[in-house]
């Protein structure tokens, strides 16, 4: 047994011995407090089991392992419905970012410990209302304010703003020059004066994203995490950090097995729905295209293994699995009919259909809308040119609104 | 068998690329289109030359020994240059049931000279859209065969053909040298596979395998034949989306390169996802070789290939606009393959009802 094996089964473990405190049925029902209390517990849990910033240096609180390693514990992870949503911006993009630019590196160290304790989190501002896949179009202002900065302006879709400590954020501090080159990026205190976190309603239900106002609200200048007028190049760089992370080739819907199960008993003219060729049709194809996704992931973590860096083909995840779960969802309530229409609030997206149903139009958004994925597999994968960009190379403030 | 490929597997995917693009000659080809009974000489000479033909071929029979993920990387090659002569699948099917059989005589006299190129085989299981039914029409007894195997691939010029049939009642694999059967030319699409109606009039014929026996290895030898055949028709799906991606790069439209415009750039985009899905699944394939899920494995590589190719014909040819319908523009040569391919080794509806069979345990 190879030690990554070793490793997996030892995670697996740990897991499953975990589980009952704080997996799927510990959590159902609970209020959102009660189920952030729980999830800071977990994080501290797997704090103290060595199974926080796996990947992270020793120096920052991390394990000192590999990327893989984190990805082999996520997998393991997955199955088990764990509290563990709240971090993942927190502990995926923003702390690292902290890590990696913060200038007071003291203050970074505190910070990023507390982080992977759990008793902190950070959320991450980059969308506005005025757009989300265009970020290099924000419009929140960051003005020089004696020897600080001061922030105004609105932030949209920031997830978890609403139990967050702290948050990067990225905002213009020039709008004369051309959009890229006027961005700057900080970081900024969730608490300070002047910040108002408003959550809203997702369409399934949930409320875990939110809108943020910054009026007025200070920010010295010990919080720049970038060159002034540097900010994009450092956002683009926060999304790149977190190129490891485990896929789930399911579209965070159920596994295939649970359709083949419902085909069976459901019946369709007096016949089970699985000797119909309709349905058998869209099993088969979803099992290929699942098949083919978690190959690439498997190939990908064997590469990684070996020391070499895995192909672009790992950025078709996301964008094929959510589209691909959103129609095998409909084809699922299809086959339960008038027995299908219950809609369980905060049931688990891998377990039942309505609520996969529910939730993938916005994974198909969040993260890179569908058309934004195909963009950047055709720009960067393929070469192909930019789209026609009536922007581009023109002061921030002469762009038509 | 690794997932990864080695610097040897590596070398073969490359000289085999290699090889064929020094010799491809797309006026050949085309030339093929219009003719029954001819193939592209060249490629078949380069076949031999490069050893291809010996891949498959255990040592002891003058082979190489090796296995299905070096037969993909050669097919894989084979596809992208759309190559005029279809022996390399059919000779791999062939080669594994004859060492499925178990039959020395049969072994020791043709595997030598499939290995060697000197002889080529073609695989007789279709029937219409059944690739493998259930109680074949083609009878064999008394050590004769009889009955009619339509559109079989490379039949215009094989030296003898794996009969899908049936014998005392039960299936049967059999072996028929085609100097005794009747080969009547089906001018095809894709004339360069050389497709045949054999017609077996009580020929004399060698039995392989028969009853549960031969429908394992019948179906074994489709299984991966299909991976084969998914290695090409990545080849084929992979080259298209090179085209297309080239081409919408220099070919200017209001006022700038065609591949700017989303409705197209999506396009090849959505493309190069089904390529990396197909070739993904026949990596996978390729390293399941008898493993208990290799027949699902070889499903799900032979479904997303063939869906690839299919839609990167389609896509490419609607990409290249007017350029892509002309004769000598050559695109359809790839159109014309992709048919072919996706009809071969079985059908989709085929490969989706068993691997529903193999995921559920039941039939269609």
């Amino acid at each position: 047994m190879s030690d990554l094996e070793a490793y997996r089964l030892k995670a697996r473990a740990w897991l499953e011995g975990m589980a009952p405190i704080y997996g799927g049925q510990a959590r159902a029902g609970l209020s959102l407090d009660e189920d952030l209390a729980i999830a800071r517990r977990y994080q501290r849990a797997k704090f103290d089991a060595g199974y926080a910033g796996i990947n992270w240096e020793p120096e920052w609180g991390g394990q000192g392992l590999s990327p893989l390693h984190k990805v082999i514990f996520e997998q393991e992870e997955m199955p088990f419905a764990m509290p563990m949503g709240y971090f993942g911006v927190s502990l995926g993009i923003s702390v690292p970012v902290v890590m990696r630019f913060a200038q007071d590196r003291e203050w970074a160290k505190e910070r990023v410990l507390a982080a992977l304790k759990g008793e902190e989190i950070w959320c991450q501002l980059f969308s506005e209302p005025s757009g989300g896949s265009d970020l290099a179009g924000v419009r929140t202002r960051a003005e020089p304010d004696g020897n600080g900065w001061k922030l105004n302006g609105q932030k949209l879709w920031t997830t978890w703003a609403q139990v967050s400590d702290y948050g990067v954020i990225i905002a213009r501090n020039d709008p004369a020059v051309p959009k890229h080159k006027g961005l700057t990026f900080f970081w900024v205190d969730m608490h300070a004066p002047g910040v108002e976190v408003r959550p809203f309603r997702l369409a399934a239900g949930d409320s875990h994203v939110n809108e943020v106002f910054f009026d007025d609200v200070k920010m010295t200048d010990a919080q720049r995490l970038s060159p002034v007028g540097g900010g994009f190049g450092t956002a683009i760089a926060a999304l790149m950090i977190e190129r490891y992370s485990a896929s789930d080739a399911n579209g965070f819907g159920p596994p295939i097995e649970v359709l083949v199960e419902l085909a069976r008993t459901a019946q369709i003219n007096g016949r089970p729905a699985i000797e119909d060729g309709r349905i058998r049709a869209a099993i088969a194809r979803s099992y290929t295209l699942r098949a083919g996704l978690q190959s690439i992931t498997t190939r990908a973590m064997k590469l990684m293994e070996a020391g070499m860096e895995p192909g672009p083909e790992g950025s078709l995840n996301k964008l094929m699995s959510a589209r691909a779960t959103q129609k095998l969802a409909e084809l699922a309530i299809d086959l339960m009919g008038n027995l299908g229409l219950e809609w369980t609030r905060g049931a688990w997206t891998k377990e039942n259909w309505v609520a996969a149903w529910m939730n993938a139009p916005t994974l198909r958004l969040a993260g890179g809308a569908d058309e934004m994925l195909l963009n950047t597999i055709a720009e960067r994968i393929l070469g192909l040119p930019q789209d026609h960009r009536p922007d581009k190379g023109i002061p921030f403030n002469q762009i038509p609104a | 068998m690794s997932i990864l490929y080695s610097e040897e597997q590596q070398a073969i995917a490359t000289e085999s690329r290699r090889a064929i693009d020094a010799r491809a000659d797309k006026t050949r080809l085309l030339d093929l289109i219009e003719r029954t009974g001819a193939y592209d000489h060249p490629f078949w000479d380069t076949a031999i030359a490069q050893g291809w033909t010996a891949l498959a071929v255990p040592e002891a029979h003058g082979g190489l020994g090796l296995g299905l993920i070096e037969q993909g990387l050669v097919a894989q090659a084979t596809g992208a240059a759309t190559a005029g002569a279809p022996f390399l699948t059919a000779n791999y099917g062939a080669i594994q049931m004859l060492l499925a059989s178990g039959d020395a005589e049969a072994c020791g006299r043709w595997l030598p000279r499939l290995a060697s190129g000197e002889a080529v085989a073609a695989v007789a299981f279709a029937e219409g859209n059944a690739p493998l039914r259930p109680s074949p029409a083609a009878v064999f007894a008394g050590g004769h065969l009889s009955g009619t195997k339509p559109g079989v691939t490379a039949g215009l010029a094989a030296d003898f053909a794996v009969v899908w049939c049936h014998h005392a009642g039960e299936p049967a694999l059999v072996l028929a040298d085609l100097a005794g059967a009747s080969r009547q030319a089906v001018d095809s699409f894709d004339n360069a596979r050389l497709f045949a109606d054999l017609t077996f009039a009580n020929a004399p014929a060698t039995l392989l395998i028969e009853g549960e026996a031969a429908r394992a290895a019948a179906l074994d030898a489709l299984a991966r034949m299909a991976v084969v055949t998914a290695h090409e028709q990545v080849g084929g799906a992979e080259a298209l989306l090179f085209a297309a991606r080239d081409y919408a790069n220099t070919r200017k439209a209001f006022g700038q390169p065609i591949g700017a415009f989303q409705s197209v750039k999506h396009r090849i985009a959505e493309l190069y996802g089904l390529v990396e899905i197909a070739r993904a699944n026949c990596i996978h394939a390729a390293s399941r070789e008898g493993e208990g899920d290799f027949l699902q494995a070889a499903a799900a590589a032979r479904l997303s290939a063939t869906e690839a190719y299919d839609t990167a014909a389609r896509d490419a040819v609607q990409i290249h606009g007017g350029i892509g319908v002309t004769w000598d523009g050559g695109l359809h040569l790839h159109t014309r393959r992709a048919r072919s391919l996706a009809i071969e080794q079985g059908n989709m509806l085929f490969w989706e009802d068993l691997l529903v069979e193999q995921l559920s345990g039941v039939a269609a």
